[in-house]
């Protein structure tokens, strides 16, 4: 019987998984949703502003913002964290000099009432780039280790050859199905 | 007269927190064991199945409640890349718990010596252990007779905590149960060196 009901209960909860893309400019944003949504790379502009898309991953619907990452416009990510069921942070790895400003903008992230319940995924992105930062690096250079109620998880991406993006998201999926 | 009757009620509510980091070598089963144990203390809670499981390469949280107080796990990555970050759990976890491959004798040597690396380490000292021969599902693995000479090689580094051996299968989650009844009462027991956290005070 309670299996009967949980199985309605699941058809009924199907909503739309709402997740931000966020990282510092020229991480790799854009570039990453557009590879979730079509599979392939797109030339891409600095986003001013977002781009939303809707993707479909293994059943699971994704609605995917992709906020600008510019100095100038960070203050507003703070606008869209409501309802937020997952963070996707994408982190430049072959940029060591700007890691610590992209952890400046992470932890106050994270401190967010609104944003306490949400998954985190960090990407460290652009591994295809010889002399990139390790995944122990970025993890480090995050102050991951800080971060003690919250599961996450970082994966190594190359968004320009698509690699490791399919494993991200696979885990995201598997995380945001069994939350509950 | 709102605050102490709302204060008598969070008394009422409100549980003793513990954490309890589950460490161990790579594809030795932690997160595997971590749902497994949370299905087992959770009702209605299906774990995520384990062909689904992945390498670990961050963090997996748990919380589950029994015997009166909750627990909270950290479940690290356990690639040797990753084992450098694991001491910055140390100075808040209540338990340990190690998971060994008990298949894979190849490595149980590797997984010795980060053990001892482990237990040698100031703020465990005094924390309860507890040591899980993982994957006894397996025909030809190594029992706990087996194993448990090779990680009591080094009584002097365990010194005077409590520290326990068991077989268990994450898989089919045989052992899980009592192992996690054992950690409960050790840490109950050791509250007075490491006394509970109340997140909610902060």
């Amino acid at each position: 019987m309670g299996v009967l009901f949980s199985y309605f209960k699941s058809l009924i909860g199907t909503r739309e998984m709402r997740i931000l893309i966020l990282g510092l400019d020229g991480a790799g944003k854009t570039t990453i949703l557009y590879r979730l949504q079509v599979g392939e790379v797109v030339t891409t502009i600095p986003t001013i502003g977002f781009n939303v898309e809707q993707v479909t991953y293994k059943n699971l619907k994704f609605q995917v913002w992709d906020l600008g990452g510019q100095t100038s416009i960070r203050p507003y990510w703070r606008c869209y964290y409501s309802n937020t069921d997952a963070i996707i942070y994408v982190v430049d790895s072959a940029d060591k000099e700007r890691i610590g400003i992209s952890k400046d903008e992470l932890v106050p992230m994270l401190r967010e009432e609104e944003l306490a319940d949400a998954i985190l995924v960090v990407l460290a992105n652009k591994q295809d780039i010889p002399g990139c930062m390790s995944l122990k690096e970025v993890h480090q250079a995050l102050g991951l280790d800080a971060l003690k109620n919250r599961t996450f998880q970082i994966f190594k991406t190359s968004a320009i050859k698509g690699e490791g993006l399919d494993n991200a998201m696979e885990w995201l999926a598997n995380a945001l199905k069994n939350r509950k | 007269m709102y605050t102490l009757l709302s204060g008598f009620y969070k008394y009422l509510v409100q549980k003793d927190e513990y954490c309890v980091l589950i460490l161990g070598l790579d594809n030795a089963g932690k997160t595997t064991y971590l749902e497994a144990a949370k299905t087992k203390f959770t009702k209605n809670y299906t774990g995520t199945h384990p062909s689904k499981i992945t390498t670990t390469v961050g963090l997996n949280i748990g919380k589950i409640d029994v015997a009166g107080i909750r627990l909270n796990f950290w479940d690290l990555g356990g690639q040797s890349e990753l084992q450098s970050l694991w001491d910055k759990y140390y100075e808040e976890s209540h338990a340990i718990i190690y998971i060994i491959d008990s298949s894979d004798r190849d490595r149980i040597d590797d997984s010795k010596e980060i053990f001892d690396k482990m237990i040698a380490s100031q703020s465990l000292q005094g924390i309860p252990l507890l040591v899980l021969a993982n994957k006894q599902d397996i025909p030809e693995c190594m029992g706990v007779r087996e194993v448990k000479p090779i990680f009591n090689r080094n009584t002097h580094l365990i010194g005077k905590r409590d520290c326990m051996v068991m077989p268990i299968s994450a898989l089919t989650g045989e052992g899980i149960d009592e192992g996690i009844r054992w950690l409960v009462d050790c840490i109950k027991r050791n509250s007075y060196l490491r006394p509970p956290i109340n997140l909610e005070e902060t």
